[in-house]
C-alpha cells in the first residue's frame, strides 16, 4: 500500500509540473498584456514599460520561466498583479467556498441520481424508465448559466423563496449547487441504470432471489455494489466537470469562489493568479482521483494495492 | 416600443426630490396623527446615522487602494471617495471645486499651488490628518504609476512646510491642478505602506471599513469624528452581484436597496415595478467611432464625414438605447468642463454617397471595426446597427469583435481601421479626454493638427478657467469638422432604488451615497 502510495505521490508531482508549465506558456501566449490592461488607455508607453518592469515581465520567457519554478517550490507563487494581495492568498480565500458549492453539489446529484437509476433499472422500458431518461437528458444538455438564471427569476423574484445571490446560510446554497448538480444528475443515473440492468440478470441475483430475498436487499446488498464501481469513478472525474461548471454558476450566483476568481484573472491577463487557480483545480483533481482509486479496494475486496 | 423616461438635470431633480420627500413626510404625519412639533422634528437632518444602506456595484472592488493600478476603476472611485478624503471635491453641478480637507487654495505664480489644510482632520484611528499625509499620498500614487499618475506628469516638487500647508510647484503650469486634486485620496503617511493595511484601510472619509470579503461584500460604517456632514446612513454595504438578471432580482426582493449601470430593457422592466423607483441623469461617459486617419481611405475627411451622414442617431436612441443615451453634439460630452456644441451631421445617406464619390470612393470600400463586448450597454447591438447603415451606402465594415486585452493591444498599436468604444472623462475636464487623444504625440488615431496641438496644450498649462474654456471650445469646433472621430451619443445613467431610498443625489460622475436616508 505504502509503496502504491508513493509511486501515486511521484506521479502527482510531475502531472502538477505539467499542468503549471502549460498554463505558465498559454497564459504569456495569448494577446494581452496585464501591464497594458492596468494602465489602461491613458497611460504613456513608459508607464506601461515601467509596470512590466515591475512585474518581471521584460525578462525573456526561459528566465521568467526558471525563476517561476526556484520560487514554487519554495511554496511562493507570487503577487497578484491586480488584487494586491499574494495569489495564494487570493485563491485559499475562495477555496472554501468552491469546495462546499462542489461537494453540496455532488452530495445532492448522487442522493438523485442512485434512487432515479436503480427505479429505472427496475422499471426497464417503462414509461417511468422513459420520463427518467428524458429528465436526466434535458439537464445535462440544459446550459448551466441559462438554468440558474431561471432559477432566480422563478425561485428568488417570483416565488420568494429563496435568495437570488451571495453565501449566507443553507439556503444560499440550494440554487447554485442545483443548478450545478444538474449538470452531472444525467450522466450518474444513467450509469446506475445501465450497471443494474446487466447485474440484475446474473446468476447470483437469480439466486439471491430464490433463496427467498424481498427485492430491496436483493438490490442494496447484492446487485448496487457491483454496479458502484464505475459510478464512482464517474463522480470522480465528473468532479472536474463540476469545477468546470463551477465558474459559470458562481459567477451567476455571486458565489466568491476560485471559477469567479479564475475568470476575473484570466481575462485581466492576472498570471500569478491563473497559474495559483490551477494548481490548485489540478491538485484537488489529483486528489480526488486517488480517493476513487483508494475506494474501489473498499467496494470491491478483490481490489488490493501493492 | 419608443420606451423612454425623463432624463431631469441635476438641479430639477433635487427640486422634485425635495418636494415629493415633502409631500410623503407630511401625508405620513397626518396618518400616524403626529403632533407639528413631530413633523419639524422628523423633517430636520436625522441627529446621528441610522439604518442601512445595501448597495451593489456594476463591478466588482478588486482593490481598497485608491492610489494603486486599480485606482481608475469605477468601484474603486467610489469606495475611495466613501472612506478617504481628497484636498478638494468637485460641485458637479456647478462644474467647481469645493473645500475639502484643503480649506483654501492659491497660485501665486503659475507654477506653483499652495494648499491650506482644515485643522482638526483625524483619520479613523484618531491620528491626526497633516500635510505630510497628503504629501506621502501623492507620492506614493506617482511610485506606483497608476492610471492618474500621468495627470501629475508636470509635479517637479512637493512639500510641507508645516502641518496645514501644501506647496506643489509644477515644471509647467498644470491648469487641470484641482481636477487632479479631487482624485487624490490622503491616506495615513505612516500607515499606507505597512502589509495588509489595504485589507482594512484607514482614511479620514465619512465612512471606516468594518470587514472586506473580496467577491462578496464590503461593509462600512459611519464616521462618529468626521469633520464634514455626519452620513444619512450608519451602515453602508456593499454587496457584489456580477450577473444582472441576479442584481435586478435582489432590488425587487430588498436583498439590496440600490443599483445602477442597468441595460434598458432592465430599466423598462423595473419601472413597472412596485416599490423601486428609477432617475436618470446625464453621464461622462460617451459612445465614439474613431477612424484611423493615417490609413486610406480614412486620410481624406470627406470620406469621414461621410461614415457620419449615413448614421441615423436619432433612431438609434430611439430604438436601439432606449433612453439610455443623448445625441451628443460635441467630442466631449455636455457634462464635462470644456463642452461647447457644435452643429450636427444630420442623417443624409444621399449627401454621404456624394461625400464618397468626391473622396474618390464611389463604389464604396471594405474595412474592419474593432471593438470589446464590455464596451458598453448594447455594445454588440449598436455594432451591428452602424454596420448596416455603413452598408446602406456600399461602405462593408467588418465585425472585428475582440476580447478586451486584444482588442486595447490593437488598439495602442494603431492596428485597425476602425475602432468603436466608450470613454468615461474621469477628472470631468475636457483635458483628459482630448489632450491625452488627440494630440500628434498622442497619436491614438493617427490624426494631426499643429492648431489642435496648440490649442490643447496651452489649454493644459492655463491657470485661468475661463482662459481654458475659449482654447477648449476652438479645438473642438477642428476636431468636430475635421470628423476626426463620430461622436453618437453620450450615456445617461439610470440608477434604480428602493422607494425606502431618500436623500439621494445621482452623479454624472460617480455615485455617492453619504446623502442618503433608508426608510424601512
Amino acid at each position: 500500500m505504502s509503496g502504491y502510495l508513493a509511486g501515486r505521490l511521484a506521479y502527482s508531482i510531475f502531472v502538477l509540473w505539467g499542468a503549471i508549465t502549460i498554463v505558465f506558456v498559454t497564459v504569456r501566449v495569448v494577446p494581452g498584456d496585464p501591464a497594458q490592461l492596468m494602465v489602461g488607455a491613458q497611460g504613456t508607453r513608459q508607464d506601461v514599460e515601467a509596470l512590466r518592469h515591475r512585474f518581471g515581465l521584460d525578462r525573456p520567457l526561459p528566465v521568467q520561466y526558471g525563476g517561476y519554478l526556484a520560487e514554487a517550490v519554495r511554496l511562493n507563487f507570487g503577487q497578484s498583479l491586480r488584487l494586491e494581495q499574494p495569489a495564494v492568498d487570493a485563491v485559499i480565500q475562495r477555496i472554501p467556498a468552491t469546495a462546499l458549492l462542489a461537494l453540496g453539489a455532488m452530495t445532492l446529484a448522487v442522493a438523485i441520481s442512485l434512487p432515479l437509476g436503480i427505479i429505472a433499472a427496475m422499471a426497464r422500458s417503462s414509461i417511468l424508465d422513459r420520463a427518467v431518461s428524458a429528465v436526466s437528458l434535458v439537464g445535462q444538455s440544459v446550459p448551466n448559466f441559462w438554468l440558474g438564471i431561471m432559477f432566480i427569476l422563478i425561485f428568488a423574484r417570483t416565488l420568494r423563496w429563496l435568495p437570488s445571490a451571495g453565501i449566507g446560510g443553507a439556503e444560499h446554497l440550494i440554487l447554485p449547487a442545483v443548478s450545478l448538480a444538474l449538470l452531472v444528475i444525467g450522466v450518474l443515473t444513467r450509469l446506475v441504470r445501465s450497471g443494474l440492468v446487466d447485474i440484475i440478470h446474473e446468476d447470483y441475483v437469480r439466486t439471491a432471489y430464490a433463496k427467498g430475498l424481498s427485492v430491496r436487499p436483493v438490490i442494496v446488498r447484492h446487485a448496487l455494489p457491483n454496479a458502484l464501481i464505475p459510478v464512482v469513478t464517474v463522480a470522480g472525474l465528473q468532479l472536474g466537470h463540476l469545477l468546470a461548471g463551477a465558474v459559470v454558476v458562481e459567477t451567476v450566483f455571486a458565489w466568491p469562489g476560485v471559477g469567479r476568481l479564475l475568470v476575473d484573472a484570466i481575462s485581466n491577463r492576472d498570471y500569478p493568479v491563473v497559474q495559483v487557480a490551477v494548481l490548485f483545480i489540478t491538485a484537488g483533481f489529483i486528489l480526488v482521483n486517488l480517493l476513487v482509486d483508494l475506494s474501489y479496494a473498499y467496494l470491491d475486496p478483490r481490489i488490493r494495492y501493492r | 416600443m419608443g420606451h423612454t423616461y425623463t432624463v431631469e438635470g441635476n438641479q430639477g431633480m433635487t427640486r422634485r426630490r425635495f418636494v415629493r420627500g415633502t409631500l410623503t413626510l407630511a401625508a405620513s404625519a397626518a396618518g400616524a396623527r403626529m403632533l407639528p412639533g413631530a413633523l419639524a422634528a422628523a423633517a430636520a437632518p436625522p441627529s446621528a446615522p441610522a439604518g442601512e444602506l445595501k448597495v451593489s456595484l456594476p463591478a466588482r472592488i478588486v482593490a481598497l487602494d485608491p492610489l494603486g493600478p486599480q485606482a481608475a476603476e469605477e468601484p474603486v472611485r467610489i469606495v475611495a471617495a466613501h472612506v478617504f478624503d481628497s484636498l478638494v471635491v468637485r460641485d458637479t453641478k456647478t462644474r467647481r471645486y469645493l473645500p475639502s480637507v484643503a480649506t483654501k487654495w492659491e497660485s501665486p505664480d503659475p507654477t506653483t499651488w499652495v494648499f491650506t489644510l482644515r485643522s482638526g482632520v483625524k483619520f479613523h484611528d484618531g491620528t491626526p490628518l497633516g500635510a505630510r499625509d497628503v504629501k506621502a499620498s501623492l507620492e506614493r500614487m506617482l511610485r506606483l504609476r497608476g492610471p492618474f499618475a500621468p495627470l501629475w506628469a508636470a509635479v517637479d516638487t512637493v512639500e510641507a512646510p508645516n502641518d496645514g500647508t501644501v506647496r506643489i510647484k509644477t515644471k509647467t503650469p498644470l491648469g487641470t491642478m484641482l481636477a487632479n486634486a479631487s482624485l487624490l485620496s490622503i491616506l495615513p503617511a505612516d500607515k499606507m505602506e505597512q502589509p495588509g493595511f489595504f485589507n482594512r484601510p484607514v482614511g479620514s472619509g465619512p465612512f471606516r471599513v468594518v470587514s472586506y470579503r473580496p467577491d462578496n461584500e464590503l461593509a462600512l460604517e459611519a464616521n462618529p469624528g468626521y469633520w464634514g456632514m455626519p452620513p444619512g446612513v450608519r451602515t453602508l454595504r456593499f454587496r457584489d452581484i456580477p450577473e444582472i438578471a441576479a442584481r435586478v432580482t435582489a432590488l425587487i426582493t430588498g436583498e439590496i436597496d440600490l443599483t445602477f449601470a442597468l441595460p434598458p430593457d432592465q430599466l423598462a422592466a423595473l419601472e413597472k415595478q412596485k416599490g423601486v423607483q428609477i432617475v436618470a441623469t446625464p453621464s461622462y461617459r460617451y459612445y465614439f467611432i474613431w477612424m484611423n486617419v493615417k490609413r486610406d481611405p480614412f486620410t481624406d475627411k470627406r470620406v469621414r464625414q461621410a461614415m457620419i451622414y449615413a448614421l441615423d442617431i436619432d433612431t438609434m436612441i430611439k430604438s436601439l438605447m432606449k433612453g439610455i443615451a443623448r445625441r451628443m453634439t460635441c467630442p466631449i460630452p455636455s457634462t464635462v468642463f470644456g463642452y461647447s456644441p457644435q452643429r450636427a451631421y444630420t442623417y443624409d445617406p444621399r449627401k454621404a454617397r456624394e461625400l464618397l464619390a468626391a473622396g474618390g470612393r464611389p463604389n464604396g470600400f471594405e474595412v474592419t471595426m474593432i471593438w470589446n463586448p464590455d464596451s458598453g450597454p448594447q455594445d454588440r447591438e449598436l455594432a451591428q446597427a452602424l454596420i448596416s447603415y455603413w452598408n446602406a451606402i456600399g461602405v462593408r465594415v467588418k465585425d472585428g469583435q475582440a476580447e478586451r486585452p486584444q482588442w486595447l493591444e490593437r488598439l495602442l498599436k494603431l492596428d485597425w481601421d476602425m475602432d468603436l468604444q466608450t470613454n468615461g472623462v474621469v477628472t470631468g475636464d475636457a483635458d483628459f479626454v482630448l489632450r491625452r487623444l488627440y494630440t500628434t504625440s498622442a497619436n491614438r488615431m493617427g490624426y494631426s493638427s499643429a492648431r489642435v496641438d496648440q490649442l490643447l496644450n496651452d489649454a493644459a498649462a492655463t491657470v485661468d478657467q475661463n482662459k481654458r474654456k475659449l482654447f477648449y471650445a476652438q479645438a473642438n469646433e477642428i476636431i468636430w469638422d475635421d470628423a476626426v472621430g463620430i461622436y453618437p451619443f453620450e450615456l445617461v445613467q439610470g440608477y434604480a432604488y428602493r422607494t425606502g431610498v431618500q436623500g439621494f443625489i445621482p452623479s454624472p460622475s460617480f455615485p455617492t451615497f453619504t446623502t442618503v436616508t433608508v426608510k424601512r
